[in-house]
C-alpha cells in the first residue's frame, strides 16, 4: 500500500511543479492581459487567457476559428462595434449602427452592456417599417441606444430593470442561462466579451416605450 | 503484482525527480528551457485550432493549467509503464528515460529564441531519471522480483529509497518555486537598484496641462508576452550585428555611460481603433540610436534594423528613418524612473513617428542590421505593413460618448497627434453643421500629441460631435474609414451626446 501512496505523492509533486511552471507564482502585473494586435495573431497567446463564459443555444452559430474576426476570442480583443462588425450574424445591426453614426461612441464608451439583435431579429420587422427606421436617424438612434445599458452587466446581475442610454428602462427576466428582455426578446447567446462591453445576443429587436 | 506496483512507482518517482531537477536547473538559468514549460508551449503551437477552441471553451482561463496537468498525467502513465518494463528489462528504463529526454530537449530547442544550451535541462533530467530508476529498482531487489519467487523483495530498502527520492523531489520543487520568486524579485530589485544618470541633453522644460503626460501605470500595453520577461541586469547584454563593419556589445552600465537624451514623445499602437485608448505620452530617457549605428558602420545595401527582444519578438525599422535626425533612442527611463518591467525593462527601443510595432521593441537584447528583403519581422509576417509611419489622428476625450449634459457651456476637449509632422489645426464639427477651429494648448515638440479644447454652447437635444486634425505639412486627417489592419486606422472620431 505504501508504494501506492508514494506513487501518489510523487504524482502530486509533479503536478504542483507543473502548476508553478504555468506561472501561477507571477505577480499581478503579469496577469493583466495585454491587448492583441490582430485577430490573426496566434491563439497561443493573449486570446486564450480571456475568460469565455458565454452561454446559450445561439452561441453555436458563432464562428469557432479564433483567427475569424467573428469568433469569441477575436471579439474579446476589440471594442464592441468593431467586434460586432466581425460577426456575420450581426451585420444588420452593424449597418444600423453605422447609419446612426454610433460606431465610435460604442467603441470608445468606457464600459457598457449591449443587447445585440441578430439579422433574424431585424428580419421579423416588416421591411417597409425597417427601412423607415433606418432612414430616420433620430428614431434609429433612440432604438439603438435603447439596446445599450451603462456598465458591464454579468449574467449574475442581468435580471432586473436597467436604465438604458436612450433614457427608458428595460426589464430582463429569467435566471441562470435563460433570460428574456422586455418579455419578448430571448437571449440566445449571452455574456459575449468584448474589450469594452458585455454583449447579449437577442432574437428580437427591442423598442423604447416612448 | 508486487513487481508491477514497485516498477510503476519507481518509474513515476524517477520521472518526478528528473523533471524536478530539470525544472530547477532551468529556473535558475533559462526558465523557458524547463521541460514542462517547453513541451506545453510546443503543444499549444502545434495544436490544431478546433482543439485550442475546445480547450478554451471547456476550461476557460484554466486552459493552460489543464494542459500542464494533462502533460503530467501522460508523463506519469508513460513512466509507470517504463518502470514496470524496467523491472524485467533494465534497458527499457534507459530507453524510456532517453526518449522522454529527447522529447523535452526537442521542445526546448524549437521554442522562440532558443539556443543549443536549452536542451541541457531536459537531457540532464532524463539522465537523472534513468539513474534514479535504476537505484530504486535495485534497492527493491538486486535481481528481478516478479519471476523469481525465491528472491527476497526488500520492501524496507525500497521504501527507504523511494521516500528519500520523493522527499528530494518535493525539495527540488520547492526550490523551483523559490528560485522563480527570487528571480522575479531580482529583476524588480535590480530595477530598483538602477540609478539613472542625468541626461546630457535634457528635455525642454515643459509643464503640460492635466493629462498631457500619461501616468506610467496607465500607459497602454500591447504585446504578446504571456509572462513579463524578468531580466537580470548582471547578465543582460545588447548586441549590434549583421550588416555592420564593427559588431558591438554593451552591458547596461556601458550603455548608461554614453551621453543620454531626454525627450517628450507620444507612442501609439497601430491596432488602435479610431478614438481608441492605445496612445500615450511620456518623458523618455535614452541612448540616441543613430550614433550607435554610425559607430557600428552600417554597410551599403542595408535598409532595415531588426530589434529582438529576449522572448523572441522581432520588430523591423527602416534604417533611413533611424538616421534622419529624429530622436530614435534606446530607452532606459520613463517619466523619471527606470523603465518598468511591463514597459520593457531594462531597455526598449523608441522611434518617434512610427507605430510601436515598427519601431519600439521592448525587452531589447539585439539589433541586427539587415534588409527588408531578407527578413520579415513578427507582425509583418502576420500581414501588417513593413513600414509603419503614424497617421494623423485626433480624439475627443471629453465629453464621453453617450454623456448626458446640461445645456449651456460645455468644454469639448481631447488630443491630436502626427508625430514628426506636428499638428497645426484641430477642428470640431457639431451635427454636421461645419468645421470650427478648436484652441490648441502648447506642446513641447512635433513628436507629442497636442491637447485641444473647444467651448461649446450646447443647446438641448441629441448631438453628434466630430473632430479632425491638420498636420503642419497642411495635410488634413483622412476621413475615410479604414480598419487598424494592416497599417493603422483612419476616420474621424465621432461621438453622440445628449443635452438636457
Amino acid at each position: 500500500m505504501r508504494t501506492y501512496k508514494i506513487a501518489a505523492v510523487s504524482a502530486t509533486v509533479l503536478f504542483s511543479l507543473a502548476m508553478t511552471a504555468c506561472g501561477s507564482s507571477d505577480s499581478d502585473a503579469d496577469a493583466a492581459p495585454a491587448a492583441t494586435m490582430a485577430p490573426t495573431m496566434a491563439a497561443s497567446s493573449a486570446p486564450a487567457m480571456t475568460s469565455m463564459t458565454n452561454f446559450g443555444p445561439g452561441c453555436a452559430a458563432v464562428p469557432t476559428d479564433p483567427a475569424n474576426a467573428g469568433s469569441f476570442q477575436a471579439m474579446a480583443q476589440v471594442p464592441v462595434a468593431t467586434a460586432a462588425s466581425g460577426n456575420p450574424l450581426l451585420s444588420t445591426l452593424v449597418s444600423a449602427v453605422k447609419q446612426a453614426d454610433l460606431v465610435d461612441s460604442l467603441n470608445t464608451a468606457e464600459a457598457v452592456t449591449v443587447f445585440a439583435p441578430t439579422n433574424d431579429a431585424f428580419g421579423k420587422i416588416p421591411e417597409a417599417d425597417l427601412k423607415k427606421v433606418l432612414a430616420d436617424k433620430k428614431t434609429l438612434t433612440s432604438v439603438l441606444t435603447y439596446h445599450v445599458v451603462p456598465g458591464k452587466l454579468t449574467p449574475a446581475d442581468l435580471a432586473g430593470t436597467h436604465k438604458t442610454l436612450e433614457g427608458d428602462e428595460l426589464t430582463v427576466s429569467g435566471s441562470g442561462e435563460d433570460f428574456t428582455v422586455d418579455g419578448s426578446a430571448a437571449v440566445i447567446c449571452g455574456n459575449v466579451q468584448t474589450a469594452n462591453a458585455n454583449v447579449y445576443i437577442i432574437d428580437s429587436v427591442l423598442m423604447p416605450k416612448s | 503484482m508486487r513487481g508491477i506496483t514497485m516498477g510503476a512507482a519507481s518509474g513515476i518517482l524517477a520521472a518526478a525527480f528528473g523533471v524536478a531537477a530539470a525544472e530547477l536547473l532551468a529556473a535558475a538559468t533559462r526558465p523557458q528551457a524547463g521541460p514542462l514549460t517547453a513541451v506545453g508551449g510546443a503543444l499549444i503551437d502545434a495544436a490544431p485550432t478546433p482543439i485550442k477552441e475546445f480547450a478554451v471553451r471547456t476550461f476557460g482561463t484554466h486552459d493552460k493549467p489543464m494542459l500542464l496537468a494533462g502533460i503530467v498525467l501522460v508523463l506519469a502513465l508513460l513512466t509507470a509503464v517504463v518502470g514496470v518494463l524496467a523491472v524485467r528489462w533494465r534497458a527499457a528504463g534507459i530507453a524510456g528515460a532517453a526518449l522522454l529526454g529527447v522529447v523535452g530537449a526537442t521542445a526546448a530547442l524549437t521554442r522562440p529564441a532558443a539556443t543549443a544550451i536549452d536542451a541541457v535541462p531536459a537531457l540532464m533530467g532524463a539522465a537523472i531519471s534513468g539513474v534514479v530508476l535504476w537505484v530504486l529498482l535495485r534497492s527493491g531487489s538486486p535481481f528481478t522480483v516478479a519471476d523469481s519467487p525465491g528472491t527476497e523483495f526488500d520492501r524496507r530498502a525500497f521504501l527507504r529509497a523511494a521516500t528519500l527520492f520523493a522527499g528530494s523531489t518535493a525539495a527540488a520543487a520547492g526550490g523551483v518555486y523559490g528560485v522563480r520568486q527570487v528571480r522575479g524579485n531580482a529583476a524588480s530589485s535590480s530595477r530598483s537598484a538602477v540609478r539613472l544618470p542625468a541626461a546630457a541633453d535634457p528635455a525642454k522644460p515643459f509643464s503640460g496641462g492635466a493629462g498631457f503626460y500619461t501616468a506610467t501605470d496607465t500607459f497602454y500595453r500591447v504585446d504578446t508576452a504571456l509572462t513579463i520577461p524578468r531580466i537580470n541586469l548582471d547578465t543582460w547584454r545588447l548586441r549590434i550585428h549583421g550588416m555592420v563593419d564593427n559588431e558591438m556589445g554593451f552591458s547596461f552600465a556601458e550603455l548608461l555611460d554614453r551621453p543620454l537624451i531626454e525627450r517628450d514623445i507620444t507612442l501609439n499602437c497601430v491596432s488602435n481603433e479610431v478614438g481608441g485608448p492605445y496612445a500615450g505620452t511620456a518623458r523618455w530617457l535614452g541612448v540616441p540610436l543613430a550614433p550607435l549605428l554610425r559607430e557600428a558602420g552600417v554597410r551599403a545595401g542595408a535598409d532595415q534594423v531588426v530589434a529582438r527582444s529576449v522572448e523572441g519578438m522581432t520588430i523591423g525599422t527602416p534604417i533611413d528613418l533611424l538616421l534622419d535626425g529624429r530622436d530614435a533612442m534606446l530607452v532606459v527611463g520613463m517619466n523619471g524612473e527606470p523603465l518598468p518591467l511591463v514597459n520593457g525593462f531594462p531597455v526598449r527601443m523608441l522611434t518617434p513617428g512610427l507605430y510601436g510595432y515598427a519601431g519600439a521593441c521592448k525587452w531589447l537584447t539585439e539589433l541586427e542590421v539587415t534588409t527588408f528583403d531578407a527578413f520579415d519581422a513578427y507582425w509583418v509576417e502576420r500581414g501588417w505593413a513593413a513600414r509603419g509611419p503614424v497617421k494623423t489622428a485626433s480624439r475627443i476625450d471629453q465629453p464621453k460618448p453617450f454623456a448626458q449634459l446640461a445645456a449651456g457651456a460645455v468644454t469639448v476637449a481631447g488630443v491630436a497627434w502626427a508625430q514628426q509632422r506636428g499638428i497645426s489645426k484641430v477642428e470640431i464639427n457639431i451635427d454636421g453643421a461645419g468645421w470650427t477651429e478648436a484652441e490648441l494648448l502648447p506642446s513641447p515638440s512635433i513628436d507629442t500629441w497636442v491637447q485641444w479644447r473647444y467651448r461649446w454652447s450646447a443647446p438641448s437635444g441629441p448631438h453628434s460631435l466630430s473632430v479632425r486634425a491638420t498636420d503642419r505639412t497642411g495635410q488634413v486627417q483622412i476621413a475615410d474609414r479604414a480598419t487598424p489592419y494592416p497599417d493603422g486606422a483612419t476616420g474621424l472620431h465621432t461621438i453622440s451626446v445628449t443635452v438636457a
